[in-house]
């Protein structure tokens, strides 16, 4: 049997258990679930839609906020009582905190960062990226393992679905708040930019060609009428013409949306590093020479002037 | 002279020398339990003895940067000189040892010292004027009330040496005697902790400076070197430095960072050290003596260094210190991407190789072979990925095509490892080097040419201390050597950015003037050219820092250079143009920029017509 740790926050499923979930469904066998936290009936209701054996509650007042002593006492207990094989979990940044010291408690080996397990010789084998990802290594555990899934690497949409919800039992688990040696603060938000530009799918950006501040409404124009984002290079943001978090560089966002637009920007090269991920570059310019026209898969050489308006109108009729 | 009165004064001496070698001793002792940093090799004595005659007894670089200024010292340093003996003679008398001042040759060097009298009186006078009432901005705030007094010393010493010709014997010329010996014994005691103790310590450090600019040796990884993080690390010339300086300020007036309003001033990142060594702070960490933020504000230029006159060395502390926070993983967040980039993609930009590969493919270039081809050509990051200097790339090739010159150019290539070496990152420096010079020595090659003045300063010198023994030339060089004979006339008005790492570093300024004279080019100088140019402000990794304190320093530099009135800019190295011309994009003017060797491409082309032979 494989137990799968799901994470939760605030009633909140982490979208990554999913696809460890979905992990180990295709390594094989019957799949436990257990979700630990303070209150985890939302979380606990959501995750028997998985086709899976049971879905554990795990829950004492101390396991909230999450704490690496809580959680691991917590999930030593589980382990103990429910005697599973191999253990999963989802490599968030809560599971690096606490993963080593579970591997230390539990006496397991842990592989981190999988990206999937396969089977040889009836031994189960987690396969892991090393070198920087230019290797992957095929790891044999001694006993039962403790393995991390890399996020991303297992489909979510390959998750089986059970055809009625599974059943859902708390598991009662002891937690001594007075024994937890972390105390955790109030969790820390950064600021929050006003435009985040990474999420774009698309984004209009404007350089110096534009010449004027009140030329920038025409890129503005343009990006309503193709539900773009507006971004800039440095001089357009220098000038203040746009505000500093509309800047697209190696000292501004860097941004890889579907579309980008490069209006009057020539490519200078700290420019280029940050949109340089964008899957279609549009370019427009008068400069044959731009060295813009070097990354776009489409280049226009003309007056941005003359081809803009022209494209709005033809966006909105 | 009566006996109470030698008494007296060999009491006086005595008390004044005991305080003079007490504060030296201070001193003396930091400089000793400091690592030994100085490693003079014979075959280097030639050059610093020369040195030392044109720096410190013709004082080439005091008078270069300020001749009128320069001149004055030279008088009183001269004279100063000319009186050592004369003084020596005159102490040994006072107290009671020998009397040589009734002799013959005594009065004829006394004479002999009238003209040298008269200089130093010159000379102090204009520079006690400047000083006090003149004050330039690169003194200081405040008048030095010390300097003040030191200044009217000096002035008191010779006019009593004069007056000693008419009052020979009598009350008069006792006292005019004991005021000369006062004056001196209080000069002595004052010398030490002030910026005179630069004339005792100047010329030792003016000798045992570096051979070349910016010398920062490689750490030793075995020896567990992680560069200076503490006072404590700071090294033997680097306290010596701290002592010797005179606080005349022309590395501030030089600095492009302190010109342009930020934090960074050499001669106060000095003057802290003497203070903090002084206060015996040796635990404290560098980038509290200095400022963290002061070390990465340096464009590593090397203007202070190259323009001091008394031998201090800025630059291996700055990179010392940079490399102390490196280690400890203190570098700037724009840098930590620079590393990461360098690390998994070998080049400063993390592009990968096949852009570059697209490139060279383009070009038609062949891939280096030793038996076929004489020059390597490095195309070094910008060459491989930036499209703009791309252009220059592919001029050099067109040139070096046009004048029979075979080369080739490496399948792969990585970082010279510049950035990381001027930041401090040495481990990666060094990981760079190796695999390049592998990569050199594997391939066979023997010349290279490359176009960017920071990868001809870290392959031709920086290199150099693996081992490593190929030609490194800047294109420059090359292509004004291959073009001797050819003229080119009618090209107009431009003006030149020297780069850093070509005029300063290299001593490349003539090269470039030569080629832009012989193809047609009238150059309009800007007001900082040739071996002493303002930085564009990418060097030292600020490439990649684009929130700068004050004003941008490529902003600084293209007013500087449109100033010239030349309508074309010409620029000879990646950084600078990638630097002014996002200044020109900044300043809502027009203005034209040519690569240099892009420039004599166009021209030679328009000489000879397509088809046409070309020599």
């Amino acid at each position: 049997m494989i137990l799968v740790i799901a994470e939760q926050q605030g009633g909140t499923l982490n979208k990554s258990s999913w696809e460890t979930i979905a992990a180990a469904q295709q390594a094989g066998g019957p799949v436990k679930v257990a979700v630990i936290g303070a209150d985890t009936a939302a979380a606990a209701a959501e995750l028997a839609a998985a086709d899976v054996a049971e879905v554990l509650r795990v829950e004492a007042p101390a396991l909230s906020p999450y704490t690496l002593d809580g959680f691991v006492s917590a999930i030593g207990q589980v382990v103990a009582a429910e005697q599973p094989g191999d253990v999963f979990l989802p490599h968030t940044y809560q599971t690096r905190d606490f993963a080593p010291a579970l591997a230390v408690h539990l006496g397991r080996a842990l592989v981190t960062d999988c990206v999937a397990t396969r089977q040889a010789e009836a031994r189960r084998l987690f396969v892991r990226p090393v070198f920087q990802g230019r290797l992957l290594a095929d790891v044999l555990v001694e006993g039962q393992a403790l393995a991390t899934f890399q996020i991303g690497a297992i489909r979510a949409d390959s998750l089986v679905r059970g055809a009625a919800p599974a059943p859902v039992r708390t598991v009662p688990v002891a937690v001594d708040a007075g024994a937890i040696r972390q105390k955790p603060e109030a969790p820390f938000r950064e600021a929050k930019q006003a435009v985040d530009l990474t999420q774009a799918e698309r984004i209009v950006a404007v350089g110096r060609g534009i010449k004027e501040m009140e030329k920038v409404a025409l890129a503005q124009q343009l990006a309503a009428a193709m539900g773009a984002e507006v971004g800039a290079s440095r001089p357009i943001c220098d000038a203040g013409w746009l505000p500093m978090d509309r800047q697209i560089g190696s000292s501004g966002q860097t941004v890889a949306p579907k579309l980008y637009l490069a209006l009057g920007i020539s490519g200078a090269i700290q420019h280029l590093v940050g949109m340089k991920g964008a899957r279609t570059i549009v370019a427009i310019n008068k400069d044959p020479e731009a060295p813009i026209f070097e990354v776009a898969d489409y280049g226009v050489v003309g007056d941005l002037f003359e081809i803009v308006p022209a494209v709005i109108k033809e966006l909105q009729g | 002279m009566h006996a109470t009165e030698t008494w007296i004064f060999r009491i006086l001496v005595l008390g004044f020398t005991a305080a003079f070698a007490a504060q030296v001793w201070t001193r003396a002792r930091l400089i000793l339990r400091a690592r030994n940093n100085v490693h003079v090799r014979d075959e280097e004595t030639g050059r610093r003895l020369l040195r030392f005659i044109v720096e410190v007894v013709f004082q080439s670089r005091t008078i270069a940067e300020r001749p009128a200024v320069g001149l004055a010292h030279l008088g009183v340093y001269w004279g100063f000189t000319a009186f050592a003996l004369y003084t020596g003679v005159e102490f040994l008398a006072g107290l009671g040892m020998a009397d040589f001042t009734g002799t013959r040759w005594f009065h004829l060097y006394a004479l002999a010292l009238v003209p040298f009298s008269v200089a130093v009186i010159l000379g102090i006078s204009g520079l006690l004027v400047r000083r006090a009432i003149v004050r330039p901005a690169a003194l200081g705030d405040h008048v030095s009330g010390e300097s003040v007094l030191i200044g009217f010393f000096i002035l008191t010493l010779m006019i009593t040496f004069l007056l000693a010709f008419t009052w020979e014997t009598g009350l008069a010329a006792r006292v005019n005697w004991w005021v000369h010996a006062m004056v001196i014994l209080g000069f002595l005691v004052l010398i030490p902790d002030s910026k005179h103790f630069h004339l005792v310590l100047s010329p030792l450090t003016v000798y045992l400076r570096s051979p070349g600019l910016a010398t920062v040796p490689n750490l030793d990884f075995e020896q567990e070197q992680v560069g200076l993080e503490t006072l404590a690390d700071v090294e033997r010339k680097q306290v010596l430095d701290a002592f010797t300086c005179v606080e005349c300020g022309r590395c501030q007036v030089n600095c492009p960072a302190h010109g342009t309003g930020k934090q960074l001033n050499p001669k106060t990142l000095i003057l802290q050290n003497e203070e903090a060594l002084l206060a015996r702070r040796l635990d404290a960490k560098l980038a509290d003596v200095f400022g963290a933020k002061v070390l990465w504000q340096c464009t590593t230029c090397g203007a202070c260094e190259a323009q001091c006159p008394v031998g201090i060395e800025h630059l291996p502390l700055i990179i010392g210190a940079r490399r102390g926070l490196a280690s400890n993983g203190e570098a700037p967040a724009a840098l930590a991407a620079v590393y990461n980039h360098l690390e998994r993609r070998g080049n400063i930009w993390g592009l990968g190789a096949d852009l570059r590969q697209k490139f060279v493919q383009s070009a038609g270039v062949e891939i280096f072979d030793a038996a076929r081809h004489e020059y390597l050509v490095w195309l070094g990051c910008a060459g491989a990925f930036e499209a703009d200097f791309q252009k220059s790339l592919r001029s050099l090739f067109d040139i070096l095509r046009a004048c029979g010159v075979t080369f080739g150019v490496l399948a792969k290539e990585r970082c010279t490892g510049d950035v990381a070496k001027r930041t401090g990152n040495e481990y990666q420096f060094q990981e760079l080097a190796r695999a390049n010079i592998e990569d050199f020595t594997a391939a066979g090659v023997k010349k290279i040419v490359t176009s960017c003045p920071h990868c001809l300063r870290t392959m031709g010198t920086d290199y150099r201390e693996f081992g490593f023994t190929a030609e490194v030339i800047h294109a420059a060089s090359l292509v004004g050597a291959l073009t001797r004979t050819m003229a080119v006339p009618g090209a107009g008005y431009v003006t030149f950015h020297d780069p850093c790492y070509l005029g300063r570093y290299a001593g490349v300024t003539e090269e470039p003037r030569e080629l832009l004279a012989r193809f047609g080019a009238e150059v309009h100088e800007p007001e900082r050219h040739g071996a002493n140019p303002f930085c564009c402000g990418a060097g030292g990794g600020l490439l990649f820092e684009e929130h700068e304190e004050g004003r941008r320093i490529s902003q600084e530099r293209f007013e500087q250079l449109q100033r010239t009135g030349a309508p074309t800019i010409v620029t000879a190295c990646p950084f600078c143009s990638i630097m002014l011309k996002g200044a020109l994009a900044s300043a809502n003017t027009q203005a034209a920029f040519v690569d240099l060797i892009s420039f004599v491409d166009g021209r030679m082309k328009s000489a000879a017509p397509a088809g046409a032979q070309r020599p």
